[in-house]
């Protein structure tokens, strides 16, 4: 055992002959003035302790040699106590020699084995809150001396049950398991804190006997981290509980960003999954910076589309057809504007208000949001089909494109909010969508800047807008200039 | 006081026979001594002592062995037996009590510990 501590460690019983001599040094100088009784008495303490010396430098060799240093030790701290009692307190040095001796003892009984270390903590750990779990209570006052002692704090439990019931209440960082316990024994305990997601990643040390290396070894393919053999070396025991509370800090940390990445995500993905794109979400998911939900400036290119006419034709129909008809038409639209990457900002009963550059500006937000209205228009023959085919009435769309600055962002109260869009364009972009025709597409000026690509733009005109000063210039748009 | 049931104290450790006899008079009780397991036998028979304090690793006969006898011996068996040991180990705990003994005490004894198992456990 001595070779597994490390050089500085002050061994017991190195400690433990230093306070002999100085006791041996105050008894040769107060000698004159003891009784004879007590003479003989510290003689035959430091008779014992004479004989501890001698086992001491002998290589340990056997249980025989441990008996007999325990025989050593409890004939010092026998007539070390009864010296206590006998001594007068006039001797006062002598009683405080002795008493520093008695807590020399407990400490080097409180390390069994050849060569424990004692005094300060020897492996400096984080503290950690440690569980121990045995059914013996002279084992569980150990372990929680020992540590303690390093600053840890530590609970016991008598049994599997009451370990499990400490696991529920308490965030335990390491797990120290006896595996022979009555009733739920150290195995059981183990599987369920294996199997259990709260404690899945608690280290667990098992402690058993050096005879049953083969349930330690089973206990490790079930997971535990580490293992102890009785009687177990407390610097041992210091090391493997330090290096269990480090895992479990590791895995703390790497739970807590994991989590908080997915309430993010989760709060993304349920913020602007119904109207965006998939491809866009997952954009922003995965920029690191994450994505800015205050309110900011963007120049968007802002698309409405309504059927011209829906009101007067829904009023002939009943409400089941109208549904019917509102879905199908709906679903086609958002399924194209979704694969243009645009934003649907909202559905108000036909009408459909859609923005390309929020929450991520592109380029080519403006073209996407032409070729998205082309495609739109071309997808009606194919919605129109199916109505004609189930005696539906045709349906007329109307587009219209405005390109300008907009606030974006969460807008509404806390109990209800969601990410849309305010600012004049917007309005511009209602009155122009006032002015379209059915199949017809117009765009204003400002979206015709923004364009890269070629199309055929027809009919300029200067569109009066209600509420507005300015005439806003518009152009329909009949298809890519290459088509 | 008179006619106390002595204590048997079986201990081959001189120095420890000597403490402990002494600190064991010093409770006020009455003790006799035994080196090793035979004796012990042999005392518990003749003395009838009230308790019995034994340190297992004995000489000539080990307390294991004495233990075992006097647990089947018909006269001997009710004679409570706290045992010596000098082994934190659970081992030898269970080893002990397994061996028909009451109790146990662990080298360095804890004296007053030791004195309550012996007043919990000695016959009148």
């Amino acid at each position: 055992m001595n070779t597994e501590i490390s050089e500085g460690d002050a061994l017991w019983s190195d400690l433990l002959l230093r306070i002999i001599a100085e006791l041996r040094d105050l008894f040769e100088r107060s000698r004159e003035s003891l009784d004879a009784a007590t003479v003989e008495d510290f003689n035959r303490l430091f008779r014992a302790a004479a004989n501890l010396e001698t086992l001491l430098q002998e290589p340990v060799a056997g249980t025989g040699n441990h008996h007999d240093q325990m025989n050593a030790l409890a004939a010092l701290r026998g007539y070390a106590e009864m010296l206590r009692e006998d001594i007068d307190h006039q001797a006062q040095d002598l009683d405080e020699a002795l008493a520093r001796l008695l807590k020399a003892i407990r400490m080097a009984d409180a390390n069994p084995g050849h060569g424990g270390t004692i005094g300060k903590p020897v492996i400096a750990a984080e503290p950690g809150f440690i569980l121990a779990v045995d059914d013996l209570q002279e084992n569980r006052e150990l372990v929680a001396r020992y540590l303690s002692r390093s600053g840890h704090l530590v609970v016991t439990a008598a049994s599997g049950e009451e370990a499990l019931r400490t696991l529920a209440d308490a965030d335990v960082d390491v797990v120290l398991l006896d595996l022979m316990m009555p009733e739920m024994d150290g195995r059981e305990v183990l599987r369920r804190i294996k199997e259990h997601p709260d404690w899945r990643a608690t280290p667990v040390i098992v402690i058993s006997g050096s005879q049953d290396m083969e349930g330690i070894i089973a206990c490790i393919e079930a997971g535990a981290d580490d293992y102890l053999l009785k009687p177990f070396n407390p610097v041992l025991l210091q090391a493997r509980i330090k290096a269990g509370i480090e895992r479990k800090r590791w895995h703390d940390r790497e739970e807590q960003y994991r989590q908080q990445l997915e309430r993010n995500q989760k709060f993304i993905r349920a913020t602007f999954g119904r109207y965006l794109s998939d491809e866009i979400v997952t954009d922003i998911l995965e920029r690191p910076e994450g994505l800015e939900l205050g309110g900011d400036l963007r120049e968007v290119t802002i698309m409405m589309s309504d059927i011209r006419g829906f009101t007067t034709m829904s009023e002939h129909l009943a409400p089941a057809q109208v549904v019917t008809m509102l879905n199908r038409y709906l679903g086609a639209m958002t399924d194209i504007i979704m694969a243009s990457n645009g934003t649907i900002d909202e559905f108000i009963g036909d009408a459909i208000l859609a923005v390309f550059g929020a929450p991520q500006h592109r380029d080519d937000d403006a073209d996407r949001a032409v070729r998205c209205a082309l495609a739109m228009q071309a997808a009606m023959a194919d919605v129109n089909r199916q109505n004609a085919a189930e005696g539906l009435p045709e349906l007329a769309m109307g587009i219209a494109l405005n390109t300008g600055t907009v606030i974006a962002g969460n807008i509404g109260s806390e109990r209800r909010s969601k990410y849309g869009f305010v600012g004049h364009p917007m309005n511009v972009t209602s009155r122009i969508e006032d002015h379209c025709l059915g199949g017809e597409i117009l765009i204003s000026d400002s979206t015709r800047q923004q364009l890269r690509g070629d199309y055929t733009l027809t009919n300029q005109r200067d569109l009066n807008v209600r509420g507005i000063d300015q005439s806003v210039t518009t152009y329909t748009i009949r298809g890519r200039a290459d088509d | 006081m008179t006619e106390q049931r002595p204590i048997l104290l079986v201990e081959d450790n001189e120095l420890n026979r000597e403490m402990l006899t002494r600190r064991l008079m010093r409770a006020g009780l009455r003790v006799i001594v035994a080196v090793n397991g035979e004796e012990a036998l042999a005392l518990m028979t003749s003395a009838h002592p009230a308790l019995v304090l034994m340190d297992m690793n004995l000489p000539v006969m080990d307390g294991w062995t004495a233990c075992d006898h006097a647990r089947k011996d018909a006269a001997l068996r009710d004679i409570p037996i706290i045992a010596l040991t000098a082994h934190a180990m659970d081992a030898d705990r269970r080893n002990a009590l397994a061996a028909g003994c009451d109790d146990y005490a662990t080298k360095p004894i804890d004296f007053p510990e030791l004195l309550a198992k012996i007043e919990r456990l000695k016959r009148p």
